[in-house]
């Protein structure tokens, strides 16, 4: 398998799986891999995020941290949730559905974990 | 199909994905090689002493599934947040015989060297 396609759909914080998410898509950089932001994923999105409070680390300083990971994030969800006046992380793209999708079908890998 | 990687992050029986898994693992195992990697919540199926009232014994599944040649191996990370920790070689005593604790890197590995990638995940 040569790239590979991650897909978040839950929140940030509040459980393991965005973590787990991310860890995943930065030990697959030797492959071309894509992190999609979909439904409430696309609060990773954000710029200005600080989990100092949660006690957890903050997730978009992995994003900073891999800039091997291109990260997608679903435009109609994010209108959905009224976040697309909201600053975003620079390196996320906004993705409309027809490239969103046709980035899911052009990975040899697609993964919701 | 030469190689087929599962992927597993559910507890042993808060969903039947351990089971699926087992019997889509039972089957390639016919026809290709089978790595199996237990991630976040998944690193509690092959734990040790597990006496399930209503359900079959998921540690065992995937004890028989290495004694057939599976790869199962189980994330560092996400097994010492739950207390299982190896004592040597990715051996981890809390667990049955097979299942060894390895580096996130290795499930890198995994899905660059196989055919096909099933994740089983909520």
């Amino acid at each position: 398998m040569r790239s590979v396609f991650y897909l978040l759909d839950a929140a940030p914080y509040g459980s393991e799986k965005a973590y787990g998410v991310l860890n995943a898509a930065a030990v697959s950089i030797k492959m071309d891999v894509t992190l999609g932001l979909y439904a409430d994923g696309v609060y990773l999105a954000l710029a200005g995020q600080d989990s100092r409070a949660l006690g957890v680390p903050n997730l978009a300083d992995i994003i900073y941290a891999y800039p091997e990971i291109r990260v997608l994030a679903h435009e109609p969800s994010m209108a959905e949730r009224g976040l697309l006046r909201q600053g975003l992380i620079e390196r996320v793209e906004l993705a409309d559905e027809e490239v969103f999708m046709e980035q899911i079908r052009e990975a040899e890998g697609f993964m919701i974990l | 199909m030469k190689t087929l990687t599962i992927i597993l992050t559910d507890g042993p029986y808060i969903s039947e994905y351990a089971e699926i898994a087992y019997k889509i693992a039972i089957e390639a195992l016919k026809i290709s090689q089978v790595n199996i990697f237990l991630y976040l919540d998944a690193v509690n199926i092959p734990k040790l002493g597990q006496k399930p009232s209503l359900f079959g014994n998921a540690g065992l599944l995937f004890q028989d599934l290495a004694e057939r040649g599976a790869v199962v191996r189980a994330c560092v990370r996400c097994a010492a947040a739950r207390g299982y920790l190896a004592v040597e070689d990715g051996v981890c005593p809390d667990y049955h015989q097979g299942i060894k604790i390895t580096s996130l890197y290795d499930l890198a590995e995994m899905l660059k060297e196989s055919d096909k990638v099933i994740a089983l995940s909520r």
